[in-house]
């Protein structure tokens, strides 16, 4: 029997169908030991997402074996397609997210095991990556990053409105007790309508970097312990140093209430605030504005001089066969080599991870600011290797910040509650 | 023979209505039903959407009921419903009466009105937060220049950040509605007012007895798109304040997102999602049995 021309039609699309759906599937290892092609999502998309590809870039053309297609998403978008892609298994097989964020994953399979890479000295030796940003990605045990960015959160301020306010430039604050002596010059209600023009501080309670965390571990307190075992937001030294803050917002309106991480950076950003503090992302966008500031560590208080440290792992997904880990291990170690690292301080300004750089590499300033020996070795992530990170800051700590802020309640009584949930979310983990 | 003929014409008839309804059936089926059916069985699981979903049976219900997050974001919907419904209903009214009169410039006002509604909620939300910004925001400024300035945002203050999502809810959907009531005032035949006039009936007179009964069929229709509108409020509080400050303006579907896509908790979610949508049924069927009663034809 001839074919008819309806069945010549559907053979011929029945064969560029399974063409399409060939050329669709992942690219991954092929089963002679042929070329890998790992794809890859990662959020950054401000001014250090060039330096990154750079990197990918040069990694691609280096060597033959493996190719990174690496694709910048906005940080929202991506836990929710990567959500989404998770469950179908058609995710990325290489994914960048916050070492806070990981456990979420982590937990429910996700995401697989990085131990391999830091175990075989083969692919690198990983005792040169600063201690801080490799344990962030541990969870249970368990390491499941190798750390893309470390971000210490350090104390900016600008020296032109310390200059107008009478105060020496070159000498920010160093301690609590020097801040609130600065409150007064720093403060300028040009109208006397009890609304400042001008702010001490900028600080965001939501949607930020976790800076009134930082408040309460150099207070003595913190949200949760160390070890992610035990709430601390009601210890009496959390409620005390939360008190303290809070009191000197109400009474000294040292910061505008209700200000978002994004308010607190455009304040700053246009002079109106003299002092604010933030990760090495800022860094770029004050010197294209020409701002006049430095950055030095955040102001001591009476319990210490933590530096909450930021910091972004790169993961593998659950499913990659042995070729493809080996590809992303090589990747990897591509990425913290003395020459990456360099090429990512400098297009960034972030700090380089490894501990060992040398002198000359890293020649942006702020990278050297930001990737000082002395901060490296004090970074101190927050709510890293707790199941419940999102929950606890975003539905708990955040709303009993704002309550306390806004004065709709008192820290004695918001914080202990608050705790007392945090601890439910920890042990229902 | 003669019936069968007929049953073939109707069968044919039918067959046709059939494959006319046939899209819109199967999109109805993949995208209203199935998510419907699917959200309450989910509501009886737990389910992280990363791991199969395990049968908790009542468990999410009896969680919800005890769970202060829950009650403080169905008494922030209720608040929202009950002032952003009639506010909005009763100044579309107003608006659609006024802009029933001639007058220059009648077609540029009626557009100017409309126009908000077809703008996109998250662009409107953001221009709102940029206006009610404490530090550069045009709202501050005029405040500020008749000495009244705010010492916090209005999106800062639980009250006004509540106030502020009901004031962009009415003015981003009053066009909507004004449109709807003034097809329903040209509708009404001018005799009817000239009777009431030649009865020496007053102004308020007509508005009571000719222009509200003969506007039942659109005050019901309004009504209802109106409240289904309020319970389900998501855009504008999710960009404009994330349901902050302290969750003040959180309302059941900002926390359903909450708690479902942030905190991977899609069953607990789906169970909140199946009370709103019982919430919703309740509440319009209440409206359709009231505005029911009292619906006039003439």
């Amino acid at each position: 029997m001839r074919p008819t021309r309806r069945t010549c039609i559907a053979a011929g699309a029945a064969l560029a169908l399974t063409a399409g759906l060939a050329a669709c599937s992942d690219g991954g290892s092929t089963d002679d030991g042929g070329p890998v092609t790992l794809t890859m999502w990662h959020g950054l998309t401000g001014p250090d997402g060039p330096a990154f590809q750079e990197v990918v870039d040069n990694f691609n053309d280096s060597q033959d074996e493996v190719t990174i297609e690496a694709e910048a998403l906005p940080w929202d978008s991506l836990y929710q397609q990567f959500l989404t892609a998770a469950t179908s298994d058609d995710g990325p097989d290489l994914v960048a997210m916050s070492a806070s964020r990981l456990p979420q994953y982590a937990e429910r399979g996700v995401l697989g095991s990085t131990d391999e890479f830091y175990a075989d000295d083969t692919y690198m030796d990983t005792s040169v990556l600063a201690e801080g940003a490799v344990q962030a990605s541990v969870y249970d045990g368990v390491n499941y990053g190798v750390p893309l960015n470390l971000g210490p959160v350090l104390m900016y301020w600008n020296k032109a409105l310390f200059e107008e306010a009478g105060l020496d430039p070159e000498a920010p604050p160093t301690t609590w007790a020097e801040f609130e002596e600065m409150i007064p010059d720093l403060t300028v209600d040009e109208n006397s309508d009890g609304t400042p023009e001008q702010y001490p501080l900028a600080m965001g309670d939501h949607s930020t970097v976790p800076v009134f965390p930082s408040f309460l571990w150099n207070g003595g307190g913190g949200v949760v312990s160390d070890d992610g075992t035990t709430a601390m937001l009601g210890d009496p030294a959390s409620v005390a140093a939360a008190e303290h803050w809070v009191g000197l917002v109400q009474e000294e309106q040292i910061t505008p209430v209700g200000m978002s991480g994004a308010d607190s950076d455009q304040l700053f950003q246009a002079e109106l605030a003299a002092i604010t503090i933030n990760g090495p992302w800022m860094t770029a966008g004050l010197t294209e504005a020409g701002l006049d500031f430095d950055v030095t560590v955040p102001m001591a208080g009476p319990e210490g001089q933590s530096i909450l440290g930021d910091v972004v792992s790169m993961t593998i997904a659950q499913r990659l066969d042995e070729d493809q880990k080996d590809a992303a291990y090589k990747f990897f170690a591509y990425w913290e080599s003395v020459e990456s690292q360099a090429t990512w301080a400098n297009g960034s300004g972030f700090p380089a991870i490894r501990t060992d750089m040398p002198e000359d590499a890293v020649t942006n300033e702020w990278a050297a600011v930001f990737g000082a020996p002395e901060i490296l070795e004090n970074v101190r992530p927050y709510l890293t290797g707790v199941t419940g990170s999102g929950e606890i800051n975003e539905d708990i700590f955040t709303p009993a910040l704002q309550s306390a802020l806004n004065g709709t309640g008192e820290v004695a009584d918001l914080f202990p509650a608050a705790g007392e949930d945090i601890q439910a979310v920890i042990d229902d983990a | 023979m003669r019936f069968g003929s007929v049953h073939t014409v109707a069968g044919r008839q039918a067959r046709a209505a059939w494959m006319f309804l046939a899209p819109g059936l199967l999109l109805l089926t993949l995208f209203t039903a199935w998510p419907l059916v699917r959200t309450a069985y989910l509501s009886f699981t737990e389910y992280s959407l990363l791991t199969p979903p395990e049968w908790v049976g009542l468990e999410n219900y009896r969680a919800l009921l005890g769970d202060d997050q829950v009650t403080n974001a169905f008494q922030n919907t209720v608040l929202y419903a009950a002032v952003v419904t009639p506010v909005t209903i009763a100044l579309a009214l107003a608006l659609a009466m006024a802009l029933n009169a001639r007058f220059f410039g009648r077609g540029i006002v009626r557009t100017a009105v409309f126009v908000p509604f077809v703008v996109s909620l998250a662009v409107v939300s953001i221009a709102f937060r940029f206006l009610l910004d404490p530090n550069y925001g045009l709202v501050t400024h005029w405040l500020s220049a008749v000495g009244l300035a705010p010492t916090q945002g209005a999106l800062a203050q639980p009250g006004t950040a509540m106030a502020a999502v009901m004031a962009v809810g009415v003015w981003k959907n009053v066009g909507f509605y004004m449109v709807m009531f003034l097809a329903g005032l040209q509708s009404i035949p001018s005799d009817l007012y000239e009777a009431a006039q030649l009865d020496g009936a007053s102004r308020l007179q007509k508005f009571r007895a000719v222009t509200l009964p003969l506007l039942s069929n659109q005050t019901m229709l309004v009504s209802i798109l109106a409240a289904i509108a309020s319970f389900q409020v998501f855009d504008q509080i999710k960009v404009m304040t994330n349901g902050g400050p302290a969750m003040s303006t959180e309302t059941l579907v900002v926390l359903v997102n909450r708690v479902g896509i942030s905190n991977l908790e899609f069953g607990y979610g789906s169970a909140v999602s199946v009370v709103l949508l019982l919430l919703i049924l309740a509440f319009s069927l209440v409206q359709y049995l009231y505005f029911g009663r009292r619906q006039v034809r003439y």
